[in-house]
């Protein structure tokens, strides 16, 4: 009896301890946390309730950024999953030439995002390679692609999905692998034309691999922040790029807010959770088992 | 079976622990005796053997004194840092550059007594709450303005703009002349935004009232005030007539500064440490530097007097950190190098910079040493931290405020309103 309890203990607990410890607690510390007007250099503790719930929805800041970060999310689930799909059509054949496109697609997903966004930092600046192209073509007044308060998300957004892009590509490539050749040649044979083929065999069976990078996309982006605090730092002004995960690290962080800024990741959990849930829900009833 | 177990536990406490651990670099630790811990930050200006020889001197003198060096992962986030330390347990015994705001009104940090103080030039500055946290090391002046003289020449701008009407009108030249008047940044370092809009509020209002962001404090006077309204205009004017690039806010500091160095403005607003830069880097044209123009031209010199050491007030060897610290600033090679590496103007009584510092914070530390004669030295808006500065968090805040008045996504009014609700926020 020991022996086989010693067994399980000594293969489940680590893993359970570990869930626990760096994911269950912090959950329910923050949730404490949100409760308070919990400042660190502002003792002592007190609860107040549902009360920075409250203020948090009627606080323009907090407001501005969930529109900000829906924003992004929307434009990062869409895009990378769209181009990803078509790249992933135009690779998905035999030869060294493919194989190396393959890899240079995948390179931007191993960078780190930090010297992502160094890197493109520099490339939109005004003065940067692209707008010295682009006057070079006779642009007089190039945009201000991170300086434009109503351009700088969009260039924000385009950064993620050109990191992203190589993520989707691999795994729209492993799911066109699994789709078996008979069913293609049997539709050819019906007279099936490349797109209906597409339209009938492949994006059927390419449905997990939709749910994949859906739900991976969307759990990305909604938590973004590292390219905000690189590339804006949530500006150019108030909240032009300011994501909700922005807005918690500067409201706990910087204003010692930890109380309201627990409320916010709260909140941003909860709607990624849900968000995610039904997501989840909706693609897998598209998959078809084989 | 159940030693398996116990191994399982104990190494993954251990994997768990160390990844728990503060940064500490390698040979991060000399000296001997009573330990401490040091928490630096680094610069292209002050690299790891310049942290590693300053204490190497300190620890030279005070062997007792072994030192346990820690990095924070960024030099603007060691603020931050240090607060993540306090709340993981690991608060370090002597911090340098850290704002003391916060750490003092809790009562972590130790508060220096007159004696300990008596080296220093102004040792009554930035008091928080009466009792003084952070050794007041050295002074700033912020923002000062730099310039392109060959830029100036070609517009036909002779002499420095003293008053605001001046300025104006040295602009408007260098605009006809096709050439940027002012050099901005912004991006992830947000206060290169905010330079101009600090300057005009501290000469505008500090100028006639120092207590201001007091009295800001105490809710006697908002944001949305008129003379701090009128300040606002003033900035927001200098982007409406294109004397600043307003694509500019979203570069960094690092590649403003090297936008200047090209010649690619003709005015560069920022802190009196960038006159080692320009010293140093040799651009192909002359630098000059002015004191930053007040509406009628009185001599106002906005600066901000700190940047010294802080200890924490349950260090394990109170003393040693104490002495360390004390050490640490009032050593004349480690002030000499201060001076050269990063452009400070050491705030110790007697001291005298190098003979062989550069003509560019020469020209800088001149202005202040005249300004300090006619007691003409202002505290800089955006930049105080004690309880005449912001409130934690607001400094961010007003750097949106500048880029928003720059890109003109808000009106002035707008731009008040949202300051104010953001200290609402902040208390």
């Amino acid at each position: 009896m020991w022996p086989k309890v010693w067994h399980f203990l000594s293969f489940g607990a680590p893993g359970v301890l570990i869930y626990v410890c760096f994911v269950l607690a912090p959950i329910v510390i923050s949730f404490w946390y949100s409760l308070t007007n919990y400042n660190p250099f502002n003792p002592p503790i007190s609860y107040v309730g549902w009360e920075n719930y409250f203020l948090l929805f009627q606080d323009k800041e907090f407001l501005t950024a969930l529109k900000v970060t829906s924003i992004l999310t929307v434009i990062v689930v869409v895009v990378p999953n769209a181009l990803g799909l078509g790249v992933a059509l135009l690779l998905d054949r035999p030869g060294w030439l493919y194989n190396a496109l393959r890899s240079v697609f995948f390179t931007p997903v191993i960078l780190s995002s930090v010297v992502v966004s160094i890197i493109w930092s520099r490339l939109l600046d005004n003065e940067g390679p692209l707008n010295t192209f682009l006057r070079f073509l006779g642009v007089e007044n190039p945009p201000g692609w991170l300086s434009d308060p109503d351009v700088a998300l969009y260039s924000l957004a385009s950064i993620v999905c050109w990191q992203m892009l190589g993520f989707c590509v691999v795994v729209y490539l492993a799911g066109l692998q699994g789709v078996p050749q008979e069913l293609l040649e049997a539709a050819q044979i019906d007279g099936a034309g490349p797109v209906r083929r597409f339209r009938a065999v492949t994006w059927p069976l390419l449905a997990p691999s939709l749910t994949i990078n859906t739900v991976v996309l969307l759990i990305s982006a909604f938590k973004t922040y590292d390219y905000v605090k690189v590339i804006t730092n949530g500006g150019p002004g108030a909240g032009a790029t300011a994501t909700i995960a922005f807005n918690v690290l500067a409201t706990g962080f910087d204003a010692n807010h930890v109380g309201y800024a627990s409320a916010m990741a709260i909140v941003m959990l909860l709607i990624v959770a849900v968000v995610t849930a039904v997501v989840l829900k909706l693609l897998q009833r598209r998959e078809v088992d084989l | 079976m159940k030693r398996v177990a116990t191994l399982t536990a104990a190494v993954l406490l251990a994997v768990g622990l160390a990844g728990c651990q503060v940064k500490s670099d390698a040979g991060g630790t000399s000296g001997g005796g009573e330990e401490i811990s040091f928490l630096t930050f680094e610069t292209p200006n002050l690299t790891p053997d310049y942290w590693n020889a300053a204490i190497k001197r300190v620890t030279d003198k005070h062997p007792e004194i072994k030192v346990k060096k820690l990095v924070a992962p960024t030099a603007d986030g060691r603020t931050a840092y240090a607060k993540q330390l306090l709340q993981s347990g690991q608060f370090p015994d002597v911090m340098i550059a850290v704002t003391p705001a916060g750490f003092a009104e809790a009562g972590e940090l130790y508060a220096w007594n007159p004696d300990e103080l008596k080296d220093f030039q102004f040792p009554t500055a930035n008091p928080i709450k009466g009792k003084y946290f952070q050794l007041p090391a050295n002074t700033q002046t912020i923002p000062p303005i730099y310039y392109n003289k060959k830029l100036f020449a070609d517009a036909g701008v002779t002499g420095e703009p003293k008053t605001w009407d001046e300025l104006l009108a040295a602009a408007e030249k260098l605009k006809a002349k096709g050439t940027t008047p002012f050099v901005i940044g912004g991006g992830k370092d947000g206060f290169a935004s905010s330079m101009i809009l600090a300057g005009i509020v501290s000469t505008d209002l500090y100028g006639k009232n120092k207590d201001w962001m007091t009295q800001r404090r105490e809710d006697k006077v908002k944001f949305a005030d008129a003379d701090f309204q009128a300040a606002l205009t003033k900035f927001a004017d200098l982007a409406n007539k294109g004397y600043i690039d307003k694509a500019s806010v979203s570069r960094d500091y690092a590649a403003t500064e090297q936008a200047f160095l090209d010649g690619k403005g003709a005015m560069y607003p920022m802190g009196n440490w960038f006159a080692a830069n320009a010293d140093t880097k040799k651009p192909a044209f002359d630098i000059g530097v002015f004191n930053f123009p007040t509406a009628d031209g009185k001599l106002i010199v906005p600066a901000y007097t700190g940047g010294g050491m802080i200890v924490s007030a349950n260090a394990k060897n109170l003393s040693a950190a104490k002495k360390f610290a004390l050490a640490f600033q009032l050593d004349k090679t480690q002030l000499d190098q201060s001076v050269k590496a990063d452009g400070l103007f050491p705030a110790i009584k007697g001291y005298t910079p190098p003979a062989d510092t550069g003509p560019v914070f020469k020209a800088g530390y001149k202005l202040y040493e005249d300004a300090v004669k006619e007691n003409a030295v202002v505290h800089t808006f955006r930049w105080e931290t004690a309880d005449d500065g912001l409130l934690p968090g607001m400094t961010d805040k007003v750097d949106q405020a500048a880029q928003d008045l720059i890109t003109g996504r808000k009106s002035v009014a707008d731009v008040a309103a949202f300051l104010d609700t953001e200290w609402n926020k902040a208390r």
